[in-house]
């Protein structure tokens, strides 16, 4: 058997790969590059709408309309928001995290004027099992928030009549507790929104 | 080349050679992402893309690999298609990559695709392997679409979000879990080999 030289052996699949490698992150980064503006709109779009949905302001879901709303009522102030609603009273939205079951579960919530009444809840981020309890992105499960002051316990899924009780999901316990502990938590601390100037 | 040899190619994947339920390959991602027919949709998309051009790109290159380096640089090349799928769901479909979220990027691991390359495309000519890669995406893609056309549907009593079985159906959590997972893959391997293949009398 023919011996193999030394270029061909040592140098050229180091010369191969670093060529590869070189064409690979081009075309990688050249393609991140190009589509990184329409990401961070795509960002800002979903932030501006957990914003808009947590301060109980109806829109259309549509991302034109989502900015214009935005830009028109909501103000950003350090890490809150505060937006004026058309019928003139001033909602605080708080971005707040804590753990889910499979990893971080990321929350706003709106207060009213008073900083105690919920205007309403939205799910940022979370990565809970698909269909079970990542149904707490569902409108039924956040709406169920708004208009109350907790601090809130959780019962059987469509059993919930008092003002302090939240149907728990059937199949995501974990998941269930997880949101009413971040909800207590950030309504033990909703005196410290500030109202600003 | 031969027509025949284009169409047997493309068979095989289908059926006797299927990727999932005779070679028992990508079996992660069955139990992962089957539970709703929409992830389950784009998920297999983003497979046969990577099977088909990483196929045919290393069979373009096969004459020209070292062999002792070959399998970095058909790593190189999946993980470059892979971030290419990843990186178009997230600037297109923001709202699916969310939800898909790390499942895209372990395409990358997914045994059909390496297997592929190394049992078929080093050796065969660019357009039979773009045609076995894809249809080797596309034996994945069906049985997956099986398998969650019922874990959907027993499960949440949906299909594709849209709500079918009325309020009398009681939703099986357990299909949606991958527990359920491993049941409707392993009753579906077990059917065909069964009913198709008769494996049982034989």
């Amino acid at each position: 058997m023919k011996t193999q030289s030394f270029y061909a052996k040592r140098i050229q699949p180091l010369v191969f790969m670093a060529l590869v490698t070189v064409a690979c992150i081009l075309v990688t980064a050249a393609l991140h590059l190009s589509t990184l503006e329409r990401v961070q709109i795509n960002e800002q779009f979903f932030l501006w709408r957990s914003v808009l949905d947590a301060a109980a302001i109806s829109h259309d879901g549509q991302p034109e309309s989502v900015a214009a709303l935005f830009a028109d009522m909501a103000k950003t102030e350090g890490n809150q928001y505060t937006v004026q609603a058309p019928d003139g009273s001033t909602r605080y939205v708080v971005e707040i995290t804590g753990p889910g079951l499979w990893g971080p579960i990321t929350i706003m919530a709106g207060f009213e004027e008073d900083l105690k009444t919920l205007a309403g809840i939205s799910i940022v981020s979370q990565s809970e099992t698909p269909g079970l309890g990542a149904r707490i992105e569902e409108r039924w499960f956040t709406s169920q928030f708004a208009g109350k002051q907790g601090p809130f316990r959780l019962v059987e899924e469509g059993t919930a009549d008092a003002p302090e009780e939240i149907d728990a999901i059937t199949g995501a316990t974990i998941t269930s507790e997880s949101v009413r502990n971040i909800m207590n938590r950030v309504i033990a601390e909703s005196g410290n929104i500030s109202r600003g100037q | 080349m031969a027509a025949g040899m284009i169409k047997k190619t493309f068979l095989a994947p289908l059926g006797k050679d299927n990727p999932v339920f005779v070679q028992i390959l990508g079996i992660c991602s069955t139990l992962a992402v089957t539970n709703k027919l929409e992830n389950t949709m784009v998920m297999t998309l983003g497979v046969m893309f990577t099977t088909a051009l990483s196929s045919w790109t290393l069979s373009v290159m096969r004459k020209w690999i070292p062999s002792r380096i070959r399998m970095m640089v058909e790593t190189m090349i999946i993980a470059t298609y892979v971030i290419i799928v990843d990186i178009a769901l997230k600037a297109f479909y923001p709202e699916m990559w969310k939800q898909l979220g790390p499942y895209v990027g372990l395409i990358i691991t997914n045994c059909i695709v390496m297997g592929r390359i190394e049992a078929f495309a080093l050796q065969n000519k660019p357009m039979l392997s773009l045609v076995d890669g894809l249809a080797s995406g596309m034996g994945y893609a069906y049985v997956l679409l099986v398998i969650a056309f019922f874990r959907e549907l027993l499960g949440t009593g949906t299909l594709w979000g849209y709500q079918i079985l009325g309020s009398w159906w009681t939703n099986w959590s357990i299909m949606i879990m991958p527990p359920g997972g491993f049941f409707m893959l392993a009753i579906f391997i077990w059917i065909v080999r069964e009913a198709v293949f008769k494996e049982g009398t034989k």
